[in-house]
């Protein structure tokens, strides 16, 4: 479920089709044990109608340790509809990160790790495993889908009461501040705000109160929900130090946070990155001068602005400032399938009846999908599509 | 124009009767064609068609640069990974002799690939428009993915019973539709007695696979709402004609009453 929540979020903003699929390692993975605990204790309230259909998540998977070779996929808007479960393939740079994330010393300061990788490689995915694999292990998980979304195709900008040369962008915090809600429900009554904040003349928030009151503030106000998300974030960098949660920084396309934007203020001007509020407070929380968490985060191309197709590498995608605010990080790639991985890919399909044309079930048709995709798993997904 | 070889009709059909050739004779718009011919053909090299000199008024609309001595080549894998010890005598023959013959080049379309279809290959080049065929296959590919899904999102919903009737193979699906779309008989216009009368007539396989493709397209085309996306409205309207019902069947449907109407009129035809 909660992966689902993770995959419906990236998909929206990504539009790609994510299937994913854990399948033949092993050992037992207990996935579908952990996440019907998670449904009981209400932590994941956001499941459509459809999913609660076939809540048959068949996650169980037999992993071999740290040898886990499941893979995944993405599906178009849902990941549930077409093959009614959502499933990942577990490849080497998420069990490497994974294995950094187990063994965090929650004292240090919050390190930073970098996916990147070419075009269609994984990078999402591989976020998103993290992320779903810190949910498990109940950490706090503040995740942005897509960061290319808050700097472009924004019709209402609104200059902040808050700081006159910043511009808010009601309706994208508002659908974060939701999505963060129905992800982390239990902390939202159990972490209290240690200052008092004032919206306006006749609203404002004692110390004390949970952080679900701004939340909902944020909610029900739409104009003062990038500052709630600006709050949101203070408080928990603040008191993820107190250890009483490990807090998980998720952001996709994080190279959207340093370069141009598409968006214009009244007078035709442009408007630099740094002018968003929402932009300017997620780069607060992925400076690593805070501890007791993790800073996951990736790159992409696909969604960027002004950047050639070819760029794949941190310093290309992130620029000179990007680079230097990042620098320090730990960088994991992210590669093509290996053979190993494009077989159990292809046989993930053919166990769904995915490849319906006949000639795909042979041997010479996977070797025309291997040459045709160069096992890169966004276009072998392509291919697969309509075959 | 100058170029252009004024030739010899193949047979003496008369201008209105379906020519097999599909070549489609047309009065010269200039006479100078066939005046210049004579030294145009002296310039062009030994591999090209020489014609015979057209009858006055007719030149070949349709030619092609490639001789008679030009083979069509062979696409087929299978026809090379036959290992030797396998083939006869006359298949070694002609392995020999395609060594010496000169072959046409395959067009850019055709590959050598196992997911090659004849027949969504045509299709798409019907939808093609202004020679964008990206458009067109990306269109065709989506309208093969939809249907997928679409038949997917049934299956998963449909009881245990019922799972077996639902077809999700696209193509399965594209090629019964079209299948069922095929009219039987059509209807030509024959001219008697003064009058133009539609009598009906048979058609030919590809005649019959041309029509169901044409209306499919344009119904896809006209009939959708403005903001509905092609591969939409076509996996819509397949789907619809796969079980028999949709107004591309209709059409077809109209036709042959209207073919069983003009029954009286079937001895105007000759052929």
């Amino acid at each position: 479920m909660m992966l689902r929540k993770v995959i419906r979020l990236i998909s929206k903003s990504h539009k790609y089709d994510v299937l994913v699929y854990t399948s033949f390692c092993h050992t037992v993975f207990q996935f579908s044990r952990s996440f019907c605990q998670m449904l009981h204790s209400g932590c994941f309230l956001h499941v459509g109608t459809k999913a609660s259909q076939s809540i048959a998540v068949s996650l169980d998977t037999q992993v071999l340790g740290e040898k886990c070779r499941t893979i995944s996929r993405t599906q178009e808007n849902d990941p549930v509809k077409t093959f009614n479960e959502a499933c990942l393939m577990v490849r080497e740079p998420a069990l490497e990160l994974l294995h950094y994330l187990r063994s965090t010393n929650f004292a240090n300061p919050a390190i930073r790790y970098v996916i990147y990788g070419e075009k269609g490689t994984g990078k999402t995915l591989t976020l998103c495993h993290a992320v779903h694999f810190c949910a498990k292990q109940n950490w706090l998980i503040m995740h942005v889908p897509d960061a290319h979304c808050w700097v472009k195709n924004c019709r209402d900008l609104l200059q902040s009461t808050y700081n006159k040369e910043r511009y808010d962008q009601p309706l994208k915090a508002s659908t974060w501040l939701k999505n963060f809600k129905t992800s982390n429900e239990r902390f939202l009554n159990q972490i209290k705000i240690q200052q008092k904040y004032i919206w306006n003349k006749r609203e404002s928030i004692e110390e004390g109160r949970p952080l679900g009151e701004v939340v909902e503030q944020g909610l029900n106000r739409v104009k003062n929900a990038s500052d709630a998300v600006g709050i949101v974030m203070k408080e928990l960098k603040r008191q993820s130090s107190l250890g009483s949660f490990r807090l998980l920084v998720a952001v996709d396309s994080v190279n959207a946070l340093w370069g141009r934007t598409t968006l214009k203020k009244e007078d035709k001007s442009l408007v630099a990155p740094e002018e968003l509020t929402l932009v300017h407070n997620v780069k607060k929380m992925v400076t690593s001068d805070w501890h007791g968490g993790a800073i996951v985060v990736s790159l992409s191309q696909t969604g960027s602005l002004f950047k050639p197709r070819a760029a794949y590498l941190p310093q290309d995608l992130l620029g000179k400032e990007g680079f230097d605010d990042l620098d320090p990080f730990v960088p994991i790639q992210v590669y093509n399938y290996t053979p190993k991985e494009f077989e159990s890919c292809i046989q993930y399909y053919l166990e769904n009846r995915w490849l319906q044309h006949q000639k795909a079930h042979t041997e010479e048709g996977k070797k025309e999908l291997l040459f045709l995709s160069n096992s890169n798993p966004w276009q072998l997904e392509r291919l697969c599509a309509y075959l | 124009m100058k170029d252009r070889e004024s030739s010899q009709s193949r047979s003496g059909k008369p201008a209105g009767s379906p020519s097999r050739l599909g070549r489609v004779l047309e009065p010269a718009k200039m006479a100078a064609p066939v005046v210049g011919s004579a030294r145009c053909l002296c310039l062009l090299g030994p591999g090209v068609r020489r014609t015979l000199r057209a009858l006055p008024g007719l030149t070949q609309v349709r030619w092609s640069r490639y001789d008679a001595n030009y083979k069509e080549p062979q696409l087929d894998k299978d026809y090379y990974l036959k290992p030797l010890e396998e083939l006869t005598e006359e298949e070694k023959f002609e392995r020999d002799l395609r060594t010496t013959q000169i072959f046409k080049a395959p067009p850019a379309s055709k590959t050598s690939s196992l997911f090659e279809d004849p027949v969504i290959s045509k299709f798409t080049n019907m939808m093609m428009k202004g020679g964008n065929k990206i458009l067109a296959r990306s269109l065709m590919i989506e309208t093969l993915e939809t249907l997928k899904r679409k038949q997917f999102k049934k299956y998963h919903e449909a009881k245990a019973e019922e799972r077996e009737t639902i077809e999700c193979n696209p193509y399965t699906i594209f090629h019964q539709a079209l299948q069922n779309c095929q009219p039987i008989l059509g209807l030509v216009s024959i001219l008697k007695g003064g009058r133009f009368y539609q009598v009906p007539a048979p058609l030919t396989d590809r005649r019959r696979q041309f029509l169901a493709m044409k209306w499919m397209i344009q119904e896809c085309r006209e009939k959708k709402p403005r903001r509905m996306l092609m591969p939409e409205k076509l996996s819509h309207e397949l789907l619809e004609a796969f079980h028999n019902q949709g107004p591309v069947v209709k059409r077809k449907h109209d036709l042959h009453k209207m073919a069983e109407a003009n029954r009286a009129f079937a001895h105007y035809r000759w052929w």
